[in-house]
């Protein structure tokens, strides 16, 4: 914020002199004009054309020349005298935005043609995701992409889908739905039942004469998941009583309200989303976002980096950045580093989890220290003895 | 702080044509005065030597005229550079806006709360406001990438379809567009007038554009054929660059004794029509230097922090991909390839089950097979039967032997 305050101090004062400054010298010049029509006029009105000027009103025009010679002068002089204000704005700007980044990222990265390639085709992606199908279109002309590159993005339609559940209208969801049945079905998902509930419940709506009609969807539709949902079959059943005095007045009114389609809304999104393996975040602004909470962090660490000389690329980031993890990590409590398919997790026997690069150390180091034939360790963390052979590895 | 380390050239560009304004405000300010100081010279002379009213009036009205003329371009110019002050002054409120809303998000004690649904009205409302703001953040970014990288129709729908064209720097670069439309059509003309429009500037940060785009032209008259009109062309244009570039004058030079299919280097790469392409970068390069601005573009920067901050080792290894972490997509994770990891000093475990942390209160529990779940997945993994049922391998154990984790 302070950053900000700083420079606008500085462009407030631009605007308040150049206005001055534009005010000034029209007024200035405006007077200037008008005394010299006022002499040619009179000079006009009292003389004719030939006859020769006065000394008096020779020395009057020489005056007033010589008045806005010097004032015209001074103007150019007063502009030229606030290049300093312009020139603050640069350095308020300079001093508290930073634009040097060398130190904390690669330069190289970007340079190299198929890189760029990626992250265009990325940003393609992020934009037919949204719909704005326009901007990508454009970008995969501009920059020679190729569509087949760019996967055709599901969410697109996904989204579309969602937004007609907002808008009351099952059918797109329905198909949908429909076309993995399967699937849903082995990821336990409850989007299929409470879609088909909340055309179940439109159809109620029309009261006692959509009777017949409610059944007949419910024997086609729901029967299925009878086992599945059964307190919640009794409920859609037990409606159907309500249908003469009207569902509003009924203890079952809440599966009337806007609320049912919210949720439902959100229930397809993220099921969706998760049977097809793709975020609700795009990548790139996921990506983006975490890198503007990254780079300042980064940024302050470069300058105690510097005055320690530590070399500026690294195999892993110096820091810790706070951003929302997508996967479990394990960081070795003995080591202080994350696991990895070479230095994977180890379960020892007594429950304690470490790395194990530090597993084969501390064996070894007993190996050395007892003179044992067989790698006998202490956990680090418990009283207990064991082989090394008795650590297992785990899974997160 | 986030602003400060992005923001720099929202306010930089914007800042650089407002001091360039300046500089031709004065120029005009200088010259305008000159020539009215000239036909002021002119009306004393007239006063001394022959001072009838009709010679007097006749140069009084030189005189009014240059004053008008003054007064016209006088306020253009200031005008043109209040203009710019106010883009600045636009932009610095759009960045506020954010500031503003994240305050406002702190004050909010509601915000530590996220899994309730209770937020008060406010603070949604702040968190909307902040993420719509992030939304055009990027939206920026990637208009300001594109200018990089001279996508200027994408940049154009971009920035028309999201209103944002005016905290963008779109239009400061219509003039450097127009410049790459001509080098991509092998002509110089446009360069050249850009390069004596910024004749001091670039003189500043010892820029060699100009000779270069001189010496292409040379190179361009000798393939036509013309080597006559390229020796005047030499004669003309290479002198004033003698001192720098006397090296590169002498090879252009020699290449006057070569046909224009040479296989003798240097001379067949100088020939060689690809110095178009490398002339339409240089000038793209010495344009960000002339602004100021980092020759990466900021988005390009965000994302390899951003990568950096996202990647982990889990994310090249088959079976700990997560379909939601973007450095797990392919296209991704091939450029994070050379980037480096994020840091992590401690264990941020999650049940693959449940989402659920793995703590005190849901324990991690090890299967027979190695793989770690948390206490509260055990019932949901455990089917009618009694048998508990891997949810990675499909492994199916009746009574198996789950035993506690223990992570320091």
């Amino acid at each position: 914020m302070e950053a900000i305050e700083k420079v606008s101090t500085e462009v407030e004062k631009v605007i308040t002199k150049f206005t001055a400054i534009n005010e000034h010298s029209s007024k200035l010049i405006q007077n200037e004009i008008n005394a010299l029509e006022a002499i040619k006029t009179a000079l006009q009105e009292q003389s004719s054309e030939s006859e020769m000027l006065t000394p008096q009103q020779i020395n009057l025009v020489k005056s007033t020349i010589a008045r806005s010679k010097e004032k015209l002068h001074r103007l150019a002089v007063d502009h030229r005298d606030l290049h300093g204000t312009v020139s603050k704005v640069g350095k308020a700007i300079d001093r508290n935005f930073i634009m040097e980044y060398h130190q904390v990222v690669r330069q190289d990265l970007f340079k190299n043609e198929a890189n760029i390639k990626l992250l265009d085709e990325n940003i393609a992606q992020h934009f037919y995701r949204q719909g704005m199908n326009d901007v990508a279109d454009s970008l995969v002309r501009e920059a020679n992409l190729k569509q087949e590159q760019i996967n055709e993005d599901p969410f697109a339609e996904l989204h579309k889908i969602f937004e007609d559940i907002h808008h009351r209208n099952l059918t797109t969801a329905l198909a949908w739905t429909e076309k993995y049945s399967k699937e849903l079905e082995a990821k336990n998902s409850t989007l299929e039942f409470k879609l088909h509930r909340l055309a179940f419940m439109q159809i109620l709506k029309g009261g006692i004469n959509s009777q017949n009609e409610a059944i007949a969807y419910a024997r086609s539709n729901l029967s299925k998941f009878v086992v599945k949902f059964q307190k919640d079959f009794q409920v859609l059943m037990g409606c159907l009583l309500y249908l003469k005095v009207g569902l509003e007045t009924s203890p079952y009114n809440y599966l009337l309200s806007d609320e049912m389609w919210i949720e439902c809304a959100d229930t397809f999104l993220k099921d969706s989303c998760n049977l097809l393996g793709i975020n609700k975040e795009s990548a790139l602004s996921t990506i983006l976002n975490a890198g503007c909470i990254a780079l300042p962090a980064l940024l302050n660490l470069k300058q105690v980096m510097m005055s320690r000389q530590v070399s500026a690329i690294w195999n892993e980031l110096p820091i810790e950045i706070d951003v929302e993890r997508y996967h479990s990590i394990f960081a070795c409590p003995i080591l202080r580093q994350q696991s990895t398919d070479e230095n994977p997790p180890m379960r020892l026997k007594c429950g304690h989890v470490i790395s194990k690069d530090a597993l084969n150390k501390l064996s070894s180091a007993s190996i050395m220290n007892n003179n044992h034939y067989r790698s006998s360790l202490k956990c680090p963390y418990c009283p207990s003895e064991m082989v090394a052979n008795d650590a297992k590895q785990i899974y997160f | 702080m986030e602003i400060k380390s992005i923001e720099h050239p929202t306010l930089k560009v914007p800042y650089e044509v407002l001091n360039k304004k300046f500089r031709t405000t004065q120029k005009t300010l200088d010259k305008e005065i000159s020539l009215l100081q000239t036909a002021a010279t002119e009306l004393e002379k007239g006063l001394d030597n022959s001072p009838s009213v009709g010679n007097i009036t006749k140069l009084l009205d030189g005189v009014i005229e240059r004053l008008n003329v003054l007064k016209r371009k006088a306020e253009e110019s200031i005008e043109n550079e209040l203009k710019y002050a106010n883009v600045c002054k636009k932009r610095l409120e759009h960045i506020k806006q954010n500031v503003t809303n994240t305050a406002s998000l702190h004050k909010s004690p509601n915000m530590r709360m996220e899994e309730d649904d209770e937020h008060s009205n406010e603070s949604q409302i702040a968190i909307a406001a902040a993420n719509q703001w992030k939304k055009i953040r990027l939206n920026r970014l990637i208009v300001e990438h594109f200018l990089r990288l001279g996508y200027y129709d994408t940049a154009e729908i971009l920035a028309n379809r999201s209103g944002i064209r005016d905290i963008t720097n779109i239009d400061i670069f219509q003039v450097s567009r127009e410049v790459e439309k001509d080098l991509a059509q092998h002509n110089t003309t446009k360069c050249i007038l850009w390069c004596i429009d910024n004749k001091s500037k670039l003189r500043k940060i010892n820029s060699d554009i100009e000779f270069k785009l001189r010496q292409q032209e040379f190179i361009e008259l000798i393939r036509k054929g013309e080597r006559l009109n390229a020796v005047k062309h030499a004669q003309k244009f290479f002198p004033a660059f003698e001192q720098d570039q006397l090296h590169e004058i002498k090879k252009a030079m020699a290449l006057l004794a070569f046909p224009i299919d040479t296989e003798l280097e240097p001379y067949r790469s100088m020939f060689d029509i690809k110095r178009w392409e490398e002339l339409l970068v240089n000038f793209r390069l010495e344009n960000y230097r002339l602004f100021q601005i980092p020759t990466q573009s900021v988005l390009s920067v965000a994302v390899q922090t951003g990568i950096s901050a996202l990647k982990t080792p889990q994310c090249y290894s088959a079976n700990s991909r997560n379909i939601n972490c973007p450095v797990c997509q392919p296209q991704i994770s091939e450029i994070a390839e050379k980037l480096p990891f994020s840091h992590c000093a401690q264990s941020r475990l999650i049940c693959r089950v449940t989402k659920k942390p793995l703590n005190e209160n849901n324990h991690p529990m090890v299967l027979p097979n190695g793989f770690v779940v948390g206490e509260l997945a055990i019932s949901l993994i455990t089917d009618q039967d009694g048998n508990v049922v891997c949810p990675f391998t499909n492994e199916k154990w009746s009574n198996p032997k789950i035993e506690k984790v223990y992570v320091m």
